[in-house]
């Protein structure tokens, strides 16, 4: 059964396969931050998601209720929710994403040049969830 | 004229002689500027028996048509020869802001011929120009202070100087040209030109008041440029290079098995994390630095323990005296690399013969004797001692001066040079890229990651010049239509000068020539600049001799690594090539463009000139 995107139970699902992943925990062994997934619409506000990641694992992950308390992450990644699909979908290259604007990338990018693969072994995790993609 | 000052200035060392020379509009709107236009007003003089280190060989120093305004990273000019290194084309940019310079002052660019009986300098204060002695400078083995003293000599504190070092004066063929904060024109040996020439260095400054470019439709122009800045200087490729610098994709190209390492043998080096943008900027980085008018600013300034705060390098200086020779001391790194800059040699060749020298002495064919003892992998200081053997050309220096491909023949392993026609390649591989494969072998300079980075296609994804098609890294001949169109987008690029780090989009950059110019080209017109400046290159190196034969990759590249993230891949490169060939319009046989090819190009006149040429059997430079 497909899992709603953007959803608690989506990013919760995300947190259960990262942490069951053998490649993930090597891949980003030394990543240290969290991030919102940030869905942006045109009538309405943004939806976030949100995981803490930390050495290879991901220690929470949550569907934020507003904008308004959601706490400061060390990333942002802004993208409509056509483009988050077509990621999440295989339909559009990660790094093409990210280098052609179509998923925004607010942080410390000196962090996320070091850590490559595991920004990749994230996405390649994201992509095994059976997804529908809520309009 | 829009977009241009509309002359050269023209120096002729042995006379003496200094005029101007107007550039024809109708030239102008066939090649644009830069490396494109050079090789339309060099064609004629660049011949086969030409010395390149001879006082006929013409060195051109030329800007494009937003060269001087606050265009997106337009700052570049182009110097372009017949190369010391390869004997074919030469062309090489720089940034910095001699080139905007040279334009406030009133010229497009200038030529120079002849050579100065004695050591001497050149001084351009608007419409007055001076050859003045350089006795004093020669010899000068550091290039920022040779600016430093010629700038006070000027009375002109903010004079822009483009000078060589001790490696230019010594004929060294991957000799380069420096100015302003470490900018360089560092490929095919145009600092030995310039030394050929007994040219220390050029020095300009633009009077007061007249610091702007005549601009067909200024408002236009002004709106597009604010815009294109904004979106520029927040896109995500720009944050990574003002973060990191060019080698903040080092551990990406790492991961991807695309950075070569130990002298192109080995698919991994455990401490090439270390050696990074990224690490750079969690260790040593003090501060960064532009080119003019860029938004980008992708230069690094750093400050090592007890030492003056000074350039830090880029992603070429980086791999070339770290992963190639295995060295993960980022700070023995840039001591090597502002040691080739105060010498004026390019560290991409420079670093390369250093390479090969580390291999061949591992392999037993280089001894400690006449290496001035051991070059072991992972010990910069071995390195050091062969970039001073080399520039005294003392013992093995002599040959080192002369690239990898003569020191490999000196040991007899030729073949174990990494190098195309004569100039050493890049640190881009092609067994992880394979479209680098063809950018290699056919670049009218020899292996050249300038003429089209195509490994920011195959792996970085960016496809704005490259028909938007995502295709894999690793394909093969079906990737060869691409290649050349990304050729042809950067030769406009090349043309323009601008700066391949600002991925601009194609429509925006064809508003920004048309506000400049009013040449009002359709894209595809605009396209055709390059392909027909592509076209024009390899029909001058046809003509200085150089076949099918030449469009060729060392043993290296094609043989597949064992670990990495590249491993156990090497191009399908014959078929590549055949495919690139048919996409170009280019003959099979003699490796020349065809009659068809060149007439479609407007290029009948040189289609008459090459059909003269008999058949070649082959080229070297020696």
């Amino acid at each position: 059964m497909a899992t709603p995107f953007p959803s608690d139970v989506w990013i919760k699902a995300l947190k259960d396969r990262l942490n069951n992943s053998a490649a993930y925990a090597q891949a980003a062994k030394n990543w240290e931050g969290d991030l919102y997934f940030q869905v942006d619409y045109a009538d309405r506000a943004p939806a976030l998601l949100y995981v803490d990641l930390w050495h290879g694992q991901c220690r929470d992950a949550y569907a934020v209720a507003g904008t308004e308390t959601a706490q400061k992450a060390a990333f942002r990644l802004s993208a409509t929710m056509e483009n988050f699909s077509k990621v999440l979908k295989s339909e559009l290259d990660p790094i093409q994403a990210m280098v052609t604007g179509k998923i925004r990338v607010q942080g410390n990018m000196v962090m996320m040049m070091k850590n490559i693969p595991a920004v990749l072994e994230f996405v390649r995790t994201a992509q095994q969830i059976e997804t529908e993609f809520l309009v | 004229m829009n977009g241009y000052q509309g002359r050269l200035l023209t120096v002729d060392l042995t006379t003496g002689r200094i005029e101007t020379l107007p550039l024809d509009l109708a030239l102008l709107r066939r090649y644009l500027g830069g490396s494109a236009l050079s090789a339309a007003l060099l064609y004629p003089r660049l011949t086969r028996g030409l010395d390149p280190l001879g006082p006929e060989n013409p060195l051109l120093i030329l800007n494009g048509p937003l060269s001087g305004t606050a265009g997106p990273s337009v700052g570049r000019f182009t110097v372009c020869a017949k190369s010391p290194a390869t004997g074919l084309w030469a062309e090489s940019n720089c940034g910095g802001f001699f080139g905007p310079e040279l334009r406030f002052a009133g010229y497009d660019g200038l030529l120079i011929t002849g050579k100065a009986p004695t050591p001497a300098y050149l001084w351009i204060h608007h419409d007055h120009v001076e050859i003045r002695p350089a006795h004093h400078l020669w010899g000068q083995a550091d290039t920022y202070l040779t600016q430093e003293k010629i700038r006070a000599e000027a009375g002109e504190k903010l004079a822009r100087v483009l000078c060589i070092g001790v490696g230019g004066e010594s004929l060294i063929p991957y000799s380069l040209l420096l100015c302003d904060h470490g900018r360089v024109a560092g490929r095919t040996g145009m600092g030995a030109v310039m030394g050929s020439k007994h040219l220390k260095a050029v020095a300009v400054r633009g009077a007061p008041g007249e610091r702007k470019i005549p601009l067909a439709r200024e408002a236009e122009f002004n709106r597009l440029r604010s815009g294109a800045n904004l979106e520029l200087r927040n896109s995500t490729t720009s944050t990574v290079l003002r973060e990191t610098g060019s080698s903040g994709g080092a551990e990406f190209f790492d991961f991807m098995g695309e950075m070569p390492k130990r002298y192109f043998t080995s698919g991994v080096f455990e401490g090439a994390g270390r050696v990074s943008g990224a690490s750079m900027a969690e260790t040593i980085l003090s501060g960064v630095s532009t080119c003019h008018a860029c938004v980008i600013a992708c230069g690094r300034k750093v400050k090592l323990p007890g030492e003056a705060e000074g350039k830090g390098p880029e992603y070429e200086t980086i791999v070339g005296f770290g992963p190639q020779l295995l060295v993960d001391d980022l700070a023995a790194i840039t001591r090597l690399g502002r040691l080739c800059d105060a010498y004026g040699l390019d560290t991409i060749s420079m670093s390369n013969v250093i390479g090969l020298a580390y291999l061949l002495y591992s392999e037993g064919k280089v001894t400690a004797a006449e290496a001035g003892g051991p070059l072991e992998w992972g010990d910069p200081s071995a390195a050091e001692r062969l970039i001073h053997l080399t520039l005294r050309r003392e013992g093995l220096g002599e040959i080192l001066a002369q690239g990898a491909r003569a020191l490999g023949r000196h040991c007899r392993a030729e073949e174990e040079a990494v190098q195309v026609n004569n100039l050493e390649v890049a640190y881009h591989d092609p067994r992880a890229s394979s479209g680098m494969a063809l950018v290699y072998a056919t670049s009218p300079r020899g292996a050249c990651h300038n003429q089209s980075d195509y490994f920011m296609v195959d792996l970085w994804k960016d496809t704005n010049y490259a028909n938007g098609e995502l295709q894999d890294p690793r394909a093969g001949a079906e990737k060869a239509a691409n290649v050349a169109l990304h050729q042809d987008w950067r030769t406009v690029h090349n043309a323009l000068v601008q700066c391949f780090f600002a991925s601009v989009p194609l429509a925006t950059t064809l508003s920004l020539v048309n506000a400049a110019t009013g040449f009002d080209y359709s894209l595809d017109e605009l396209r055709e600049v390059g392909e027909r400046a592509w076209n024009l290159k390899r029909a001058i190196n046809n003509r200085l001799g150089l076949t099918r034969a030449n469009d060729t990759l060392p043993k290296a590249l094609l043989t597949p690594y064992a670990e990495g993230g590249s491993a156990g891949l090497v191009p399908d490169f014959p078929a590549m090539l055949s495919a690139y060939y048919a996409a170009r319009g280019w003959d099979e046989a003699t490796g020349r463009p065809t009659r068809a090819t060149l007439l479609r190009l407007g290029l009948g006149d040189v289609a008459d000139d090459i059909s003269k040429i008999p058949p070649q059997t082959g080229w070297r430079t020696d």
